[in-house]
């Protein structure tokens, strides 16, 4: 699965195709804490999220992550499409809850 | 600075700064990086010539002129103990022929309205000081204001020549080695990198932690240690943005390891055990709105550091610390 993978699945709204929209993900991480997302050590992710800032896209950079998802179809800052596209970051939207992405995600991954 | 027969303190940074870009050759927003670290690493005890001709104040000046036409330089400095009273440049020498009074002691004819820098100036200071009082020569003391060396034009070209080409060799290796393959890890690639950080300004935090992990990129250093050096940096931004009255992140290269370095003004720590527990925490709930604040951060950073230090006290400020050793993990 890769990120436009996961943007069709979850029915997303791209805001911004950053570098890594095509890249292979192996792991999903879904948090609105962004103390815990930094506490992941693992390459090639995708952040869910249902908070909305450019902290997210910031935390997200530092991480290695390769896109954000924002989930519940939080309306976005205007800042954030540029931090977005600043750093290159994959970001989109989608109306899912948080839960049922998560659900939609692995049924995906496991299929 | 200038002094008379006494030197006088070095000018605060504060008024260097008036001075600088007026008198610096250099533009600092669109010169290489490169040439501006060197100038500020480089310490005027670097470049200075630490062998001293001197004369004393009882000497005539015919003594400070054989000085001058046997070691082929422009100005001898009159030293008693070590301290500096003042200097006696070929041009007051000219004057004595001229006048006839080469016999007469040079405690009475030496100047003693002097410039001088201090040795643990960074080098751009004395390229400003050249600039701005155009004297061949400075007087260098140490932070007893006693004298320890001699700084002219030829001792910088000198140096910058030498540093220069260490620094022109380090990116050849590194251009020969790029295309896909790891950049060598130079034990002496040196950088210095400093960010204020102010309170509750997360409009920019994370800004310095982002600038530093595509610093690390773009020299090709290995992902995992980017990526540590890049987490502990975050952290301690927005430790900095959050907790404390502002501060400044620092970030620095040298000797094939990393270090960050958070330091504020306030408000301090009175448990410093306890704020590097798990789940410890004194952010607000606005702060929890924003994804932080879960006592997280202080292990977090701890974690990833080869080495992690605090130091706080309550009523001042907070210094952390953490180091990642870059050489060694290559090495692994």
């Amino acid at each position: 699965m890769n990120v436009l993978d996961a943007i069709t699945v979850l029915e997303a709204e791209t805001i911004v195709k950053g570098e890594g929209l095509e890249k292979t993900i192996k792991h999903v991480i879904a948090s609105d804490l962004m103390s815990d997302v930094l506490l992941v050590d693992e390459e090639d992710m995708l952040l869910l999220t249902s908070l909305a800032s450019d902290q997210v896209l910031r935390t997200a950079q530092i991480v290695g992550a390769a896109g954000v998802i924002v989930v519940n179809g939080k309306s976005l800052p205007s800042s954030m499409m540029q931090v977005a596209q600043d750093l290159r970051m994959t970001l989109a939207v989608s109306k899912f809850p948080k839960f049922d992405a998560c659900i939609a995600i692995h049924q995906y991954m496991t299929k | 600075m200038e002094t008379d027969a006494a030197p006088q303190p070095p000018p605060t940074p504060a008024m260097l700064q008036k001075t600088r870009g007026q008198t610096l050759p250099v533009d600092a927003h669109h010169q290489p990086l490169v040439l501006l670290e060197l100038i500020q690493r480089l310490k005027v005890r670097d470049v200075m010539t630490q062998e001293i001709v001197s004369v004393q104040r009882h000497e005539p000046l015919w003594v400070a002129q054989a000085a001058m036409k046997d070691k082929h330089i422009s100005g001898v400095p009159v030293v008693e103990e070590g301290r500096l009273f003042g200097l006696v440049s070929i041009e007051d020498i000219i004057r004595a022929v001229e006048g006839g009074y080469i016999a007469q002691p040079c405690g009475d004819y030496m100047t003693t309205k002097l410039v001088v820098l201090e040795d643990d100036m960074p080098l751009s200071f004395a390229v400003q000081y050249f600039d701005r009082f155009r004297f061949g020569r400075f007087p260098v003391l140490n932070r007893d204001r006693a004298l320890v060396g001699i700084i002219c034009q030829r001792d910088i070209n000198r140096a910058l020549l030498v540093e220069l080409s260490a620094e022109f060799n380090r990116m050849e290796q590194t251009v020969a080695q790029i295309n896909g393959h790891t950049a060598k890890i130079d034990a002496n690639t040196y950088m210095l990198r400093e960010f204020p950080v102010a309170k509750y300004d997360f409009e920019n935090a994370g800004k310095a932690a982002n600038v530093i992990k595509a610093a690390m990129i773009e020299r090709k250093y290995p992902p995992k240690i980017v990526r540590r050096v890049a987490v502990a940096a975050y952290e301690l931004e927005i430790n900095l943005c959050v907790h404390s009255v502002g501060g400044v992140l620092s970030w620095q290269l040298s000797n094939g390891r990393s270090e960050v370095i958070a330091k504020d003004s306030g408000p301090g720590i009175a448990d410093v055990e306890w704020a590097c527990r798990d789940g410890t925490s004194t952010a607000n709930e606005w702060i929890r709105s924003l994804g932080f604040g879960a006592g997280l951060g202080l292990v977090n950073v701890k974690r990833v550091s080869d080495e992690f230090e605090i130091t706080s006290q309550l009523g001042s400020g907070t210094i952390v610390r953490s180091a990642v050793n870059i050489a060694l993990e290559e090495n692994k």
